[in-house]
């Protein structure tokens, strides 16, 4: 039955891998299948997000903090799918920034939320004025704690008015800030219409080459960044202990939920725009290697179980750790250079990580 | 001038691992000579000295990607550091005579792969950063006494790059990029948002500041990294913009130490081909032209200084090194190629190794 079901699925799915793509079918594809409805799963995570983290102050008890703490991880990870677009409108004022202050190596966020509970500082529950506020208090990190850091049990009770007026503030703020990333790619004469259809007029992507370099070095340095952040600053090496409380997201055990967001994220956009496909025969092994790659690092994911504070302390759980920086290394190589080389696009020794 | 025999010293005293005849030959013919930091074919890492005509004269090996080369005459030294964040500098003869040692950066520092020499060649300069307070300073190595590090002064800004000397010798002039990093977490930009680059003016006898020049607020995020000096001793430099794509602000301007700093105009056509991107910024031997690269955007342009506009624009596929000969620039790129731009009289020449950001003129 197995066998039957793949040999049908080969023959469904292998015409559609074998056609050569072209920059015009891979543009639209990374835009159409993979760009805006990641930005509007975001969308409607965030939503969700809001409404869970309102009903959570309009009615606290046990039951509606899991239902908001669930509603976080969900939008967390919907946001973790995109936050490599680092390109339009999730680079303007801020947003990414915004939306997650990471990593934040001074402490900046914590400080700044921990005194906005202990003061009850009025002006950051106010949804008019919070965006305008510091940006390490208005994103997932500072609702992180919120809803999981010392004292989040209090939002079971009416104890917790004050932080959840804060949390519900930062979830609506979360959201706008979601929308405000659909309207940018669904804008007409916007960035998506210009990865598009490049022009000679526009100052971002005059040439489909422009716009298929802008692709694969988001996916490039969004598994750098992934591996450089993510990773690499928490788990033990060159002789340091591991540290786990610099992970991301480690009180509400996200931490490689994120990680895994963020290859899904990427892992989609190559595979969908078809963009490693569109090379010469002699380089048409890449993209099966390239996907080989992405499931090794999903394969070590899964292996990953336990929060990370427990699991930098298990052998095979760090041993999996370990491994996901290879691996991570192996795709940039593979997606950065040779796949750019491959495309002939402009890559080489002096432009790869720019300095 | 180096010595030509001086070079040829070095096939004997393990500074290159060999010298073939023919580029011994090369040698004897040198008049010029160029130095890059290049990746080997194989991966490895290491610097290279070239003859005038792009014959290799001599290797050194690196641990790591190296990144500028500073060379004293005076002290008879080069230094290649490495690029940032990594923490070591070699410190090597060009004449051959000596095995090049390494310096590793004290704990809680790491080098940003530019630095000088004082004219006297007494004293290594190397721009690096203080991480932990994100921070910029400049690191005091003392070359009579085995290069150690006897100090440093602040370069009143963060993420410095490039710095050099001004012709008055005892001036600095730094580019502080404005971007925070941390090793922590690799090359990651940790402050996009309170970006704050500068041009800094800094006494080399005191660390004192003699000035701080910034472009417009609205340009927070156009990093400025690599700097050249003209016959009239204003500051050229290029930058790297951090922001929107589509916002393409100029890239290039100079700044002087009366206390201007202006953005010139370049063509739009022109700006939008160097992608948001200036990798390096030499001048002229004359000091009346200036050419910038950009790897990003395959560009190279040269500048007419006193008319502030382009008169020439090449492309060159990942070119970045730039380098004066003796009638035009030399240009290198991540390719391994070395070709001649805005008169400079050579034939396009390719090599087995890629080369790094930047081509010094010995």
């Amino acid at each position: 039955m197995r066998n039957w079901l793949v040999a049908v699925m080969m023959a469904l799915v292998g015409p559609a891998l074998a056609q050569t793509a072209t920059p015009g079918t891979v543009l639209d594809a990374a835009v159409e299948q993979v760009i805006r409805p990641g930005m509007a799963a975001f969308e409607t995570s965030a939503e969700g997000l809001e409404t869970a983290v309102g009903a959570l102050c309009t009615t606290p008890s046990t039951q509606t903090l899991a239902a908001a703490q669930d509603s976080f991880a969900q939008a967390a990870v919907a946001y973790g799918q995109i936050e490599f677009i680092r390109i339009g409108p999730l680079m303007d004022d801020n947003r990414v920034d915004r939306l997650l202050f990471f990593p934040d190596r001074k402490g900046i966020g914590l400080r700044q939320v921990q005194a906005i509970l202990a003061e009850q500082d009025a002006s950051a529950i106010d949804p008019a004025t919070i965006a305008s506020k510091s940006i390490a208090i208005q994103g997932f990190g500072s609702l992180e704690f919120v809803l999981y850091g010392t004292g989040f049990e209090d939002l079971a009770t009416d104890a917790g008015a004050f932080r959840c007026q804060y949390g519900a503030a930062i979830a609506g703020n979360i959201a706008a800030i979601a929308g405000e990333l659909v309207a940018g790619w669904n804008a007409p004469d916007g960035v998506a219409e210009h990865l598009m259809r490049p022009a000679a007029e526009y100052a971002d992507y005059r040439t489909p080459v422009e716009a298929l370099e802008e692709l694969v070095g988001l996916v490039s340095h969004g598994i750098e960044a992934t591996r450089d952040t993510r990773i690499k600053p928490f788990i033990a090496s060159d002789g340091a202990a591991a540290k786990p409380k610099q992970a991301l997201f480690w009180r509400s055990g996200l931490t490689m939920a994120m990680v895994g967001a963020n290859i899904e994220g990427m892992r989609k956009l190559i595979e969908m725009s078809g963009v490693a496909r569109e090379v010469e025969e002699k380089d048409k092994a890449l993209d099966n290697s390239i996907a080989f790659e992405f499931s090794n690092a999903e394969r070590a994911l899964a292996l990953i179980t336990l929060p990370v504070e427990q699991a930098v302390a298990d052998p095979k759980q760090t041993q999996a750790l370990n491994y996901l920086v290879l691996v991570t290394g192996s795709l940039q190589a593979l997606v950065g250079e040779q796949l750019s080389l491959a495309l002939g696009l402009s890559v080489g020794f002096s432009s790869l990580d720019g300095d | 001038m180096w010595q030509r025999r001086a070079f040829l010293k070095a096939a004997g005293a393990g500074f290159a691992a060999s010298l073939l005849p023919r580029q011994a030959m090369a040698l004897e013919r040198s008049e010029l000579v160029f130095a890059s930091s290049v990746q080997t074919s194989s991966g490895g890492f290491g610097a290279v000295l070239l003859g005038e005509r792009g014959d290799l004269i001599a290797s050194i090996d690196l641990p790591d990607r190296g990144h500028d080369i500073t060379i004293s005459r005076e002290a008879g030294r080069g230094v290649v550091f490495a690029r940032q964040p990594g923490t070591f500098a070699v410190v090597f003869d060009p004449a051959g005579r000596e095995a090049p040692v390494t310096l590793t950066c004290i704990e809680g520092r790491h080098f940003f792969g530019h630095g000088v020499f004082s004219p006297d060649g007494g004293l290594l300069y190397a721009t690096e950063s203080d991480f932990e307070a994100a921070q910029g300073v400049i690191g005091i190595y003392d070359a009579s006494d085995s290069y150690r590090r006897i100090g440093e002064f602040p370069t009143y800004g963060t993420g410095p790059h490039e710095m050099l000397l001004m012709p008055d010798g005892v001036t600095f002039v730094v580019a502080n990029g404005g971007i925070e990093t941390h090793p922590d977490y690799g090359r990651a930009e940790l402050n996009l948002d309170t970006m704050d680059p500068s041009v800094v003016f800094v006494d080399r006898r005191d660390g004192k500041l003699v000035g701080q020049l910034r472009l417009d607020a609205g340009l927070h995020q156009l990093s400025i990294r690599h700097m050249a000096i003209d016959m009239r001793g204003r500051v050229w430099f290029g930058c790297q913009y951090r922001g929107a794509a589509g916002d393409s602000p100029q890239l290039v301007g100079y700044a002087t130490m009366d206390g201007d700093i202006r953005l010139i105009e370049l063509p739009r056509d022109t700006l939008l081909d160097l992608r948001n991107y200036v990798g390096s910024v030499a001048v002229s031997r004359d000091g009346a032209r200036v050419a910038v690269s950009s790897p990003e955007g395959n560009l190279l342009v040269a500048i007419h200084a006193e008319g502030t506009r382009p008169v020439l624009v090449e492309t060159l596929r990942n070119g970045c090194g730039l380098a004066a000969d003796d009638t035009g620039f030399v240009a290198t790129s991540g390719l391994g190629e070395m070709i001649g731009i805005d008169g400079a009289d050579r034939s396009p020449k390719t090599f087995e190794f890629q080369f790094d950001n930047h081509m010094l003129r010995v």
